[in-house]
């Protein structure tokens, strides 16, 4: 359901990482951002740009030096961990940039993980509900294969399902095609924009591949930890 | 699918740390129960022998002390003579109670005339025994008649020709004694009347003559008053009979209690070097593993599963292969003392008995425990660490 509230609003955010020697390095500057429900927000920047820890501190992964993170207007670091890994879990989908399965799992199972601590699910109903989405991604002759026994392409495939299976409200992906041929990128690419237009879900991408800015609808550029 | 479905399928992706913990709780687990098993039960095997002889005080002729402690310990049979008479001797000692002679032979080993291999038989005198008499009492009602005899724990009546032979004498076994663990479990009790029948018709039915001199007996058993003083009392034996060594029973099998002794403060010590060394290793390879699956744990985090999830997911790793290690190594060495109980009483020098089924489950399960608890130590802190990192440092390369 829309609101008149951004879904994501950062508020003067830093983020300074300590470093060994009592060096620090600041990735995140004094950022401010909105983005709407719906949006399908690409950010670009160079490595070290600080594009990581913007979708880490938006998710909650890291906790910001100073400024406000609100996701829903909720301020996701003033939850216990119990809610805030909640809220991740009901309300954002990942995609990162390096292998993210779980190789012990297979790829229904890698799928199913965010729904292992829920109690109470009815296992048969995500079981289907996970199968669909592999479906959905073009894997449906893979639901028994292992991480290993899958291409770079469709590894993400299944990360991709898997950032689907508790209709989450805002995808986070970060690089998600930069270890994929130009071919496969186009593929995930697509599949991604796919779900943005079908499924309404608010996406924010990062990348430093400046052509993928035309996936999205509206683009923003980063360097030194900042908006410019 | 729940925490421990993931730590089980975590535990079979990774077989170096798993295999590691696994062989480090078997090796703990299975350490702990062999050592209490061996130690326990000798320590049960010689009380239970004190229990089954009965007596304060065993009278031997000297030299022949440590013969009789193997006698009755291993089951090696054993030559001894002394007068009838000192049985009386003794038995006019104030404080002395009651006693009894007894006399030891053996069987004869390969020979066609005995149907059992060397053992050691034990011939009492029903008149005036107190060792066996309790269990005779509750068990054959009569007590044993000529040609009768009771045997140990493991004495059988072998399938052919179906009853004992010993020296071409036809034995009637009536009953078996409970175990001790030691070498009466494998000796035959007998009246003197029956030994000396066996000895009178052995010259005619026996490859070689059973030979008991004449009015002479291989120990005197002792039992004192109530309260009185045992040592006393052996010293008053010892002065009146010097060619006799009372020993008491609190003095038997001194030698073995000691090397027991000596025996458990060295497993004590292993086992807490063991012990140490498994924690520590199970810590490092927890370390190792935890930090090549760093990406991995920070991408459940980032997924939405909580803090408390992982932690149990990681722990539940642990346990998985602490019982499994566990299981196995309280197996294996249940299994090899089984196995190798003669060679292992060989080498120790000294019998054990091995507990009963439910006292067995008990020791397992504190084993196991040992193994659960060491695991879980080890791997608490390199858990901890990552469980508590933020996320995104853990997935960082």
């Amino acid at each position: 359901m829309k609101s008149n509230q951004p879904l994501i609003m950062l508020q003067n955010v830093s983020k300074t990482y300590t470093l060994a020697k009592k060096r620090s390095v600041t990735a995140v500057r004094a950022l401010s951002l909105e983005i709407d429900q719906g949006e399908f927000v690409v950010i670009t920047g160079r490595s070290g740009s600080g594009k990581t820890t913007l979708l880490n501190l938006i998710s909650g992964l890291a906790r910001p030096t100073s400024g406000q993170v609100l996701l829903e207007q909720t301020e996701v670091w003033k939850l216990p961990d119990d809610q805030q890994s909640r809220l991740r879990n009901q309300k954002i989908g990942f995609v990162f940039q390096f292998p993210s399965l779980m190789p012990s799992l297979n790829a229904l199972e890698n799928v199913m993980l965010p729904t292992m601590a829920e109690k109470g699910n009815d296992q048969a109903a995500i079981r289907r509900r996970a199968a669909s989405l592999l479906e959905e991604v073009g894997l449906a002759d893979k639901l028994e294969a292992y991480p290993r026994q899958l291409s770079a392409g469709q590894q993400q495939r299944v990360v991709v399902a898997r950032s689907l299976i508790n209709h989450p409200e805002l995808l986070l992906a970060d690089e998600p095609t930069s270890n994929l041929d130009e071919q496969t990128e186009h593929e995930i690419m697509a599949l991604i924009q796919q779900i943005h237009r079908e499924k309404g879900i608010t996406v924010l991408l990062v990348t430093h591949t400046v052509e993928l800015v035309s996936y999205g609808n509206r683009s923003l550029r980063m360097a030194a930890g900042e908006i410019v | 699918m729940r925490s421990i479905f993931l730590a089980w399928k975590n535990a079979n992706g990774n077989p170096f740390r798993s295999w590691t913990v696994l062989l480090c709780a078997a090796l703990m687990a299975g350490f702990a129960v062999g050592a209490t098993i061996l130690i326990g039960g000798a320590e049960d095997s010689l009380n239970l022998a004190l229990d089954r002889l009965g007596a304060d005080i065993i009278v031997v002729p000297s030299g022949a002390e440590q013969a009789m402690e193997n006698a009755f310990l291993m089951g090696v049979p054993l030559t001894a003579w002394m007068p009838r008479d000192y049985v009386e001797q003794v038995a006019t000692i104030p404080e002395v109670e009651a006693v009894s002679p007894q006399i030891y032979l053996s069987t004869l080993r390969g020979a066609s005339c005995c149907s059992v291999p060397e053992m050691f038989l034990i011939a009492y005198e029903p008149e005036t025994d107190f060792t066996l008499r309790p269990w005779l009492e509750r068990n054959l009602e009569g007590g044993l008649q000529l040609g009768q005899a009771v045997g140990g724990a493991f004495v059988y009546v072998p399938m052919d020709p179906g009853y004992i032979l010993i020296y071409g004498y036809e034995i009637d076994l009536k009953g078996q004694l409970e175990p001790t663990g030691t070498g009466l479990d494998q000796s035959m009790f007998f009246t003197l009347e029956t030994a000396r029948d066996i000895a009178r018709l052995s010259p005619t039915q026996a490859v070689q003559e059973m030979v008991i001199p004449p009015d002479s007996v291989s120990s005197v058993m002792v039992k004192t008053r109530r309260g009185a003083d045992m040592h006393q009392i052996a010293q008053q034996i010892e002065q009146k009979l010097p060619d006799v060594t009372a020993v008491e029973s609190t003095n038997l099998f001194h030698s073995q209690r000691v090397q027991i002794i000596g025996l458990l403060q060295s497993v004590v010590v292993l086992l807490g070097v063991a012990w140490v060394l498994s924690v520590a290793l199970i810590g490092l390879v927890f370390s190792m593993a935890i930090n090549e699956r760093r990406q991995e744990i920070g991408v459940l985090r980032a997924v939405g599963l909580p803090r408390r999830f992982v932690l149990q997911t990681l722990l539940g790793e642990g346990l998985i292969l602490a019982l499994a290690g566990g299981v196995f190594g309280i197996a294996l060495c249940v299994f090899a003392i089984h196995l190798f109980r003669n060679l292992i009483i060989r080498l120790m020098g000294v019998p054990f008995l091995v507990p009963s089924p439910l006292a067995l489950i008990g020791l397992g399960g504190a084993a196991l425990a040992l193994a659960l608890v060491s695991v879980t130590l080890g791997a608490l802190v390199p858990i901890l660490r990552i469980g508590l990192m933020d996320p995104a440092l853990a997935m960082r390369k």
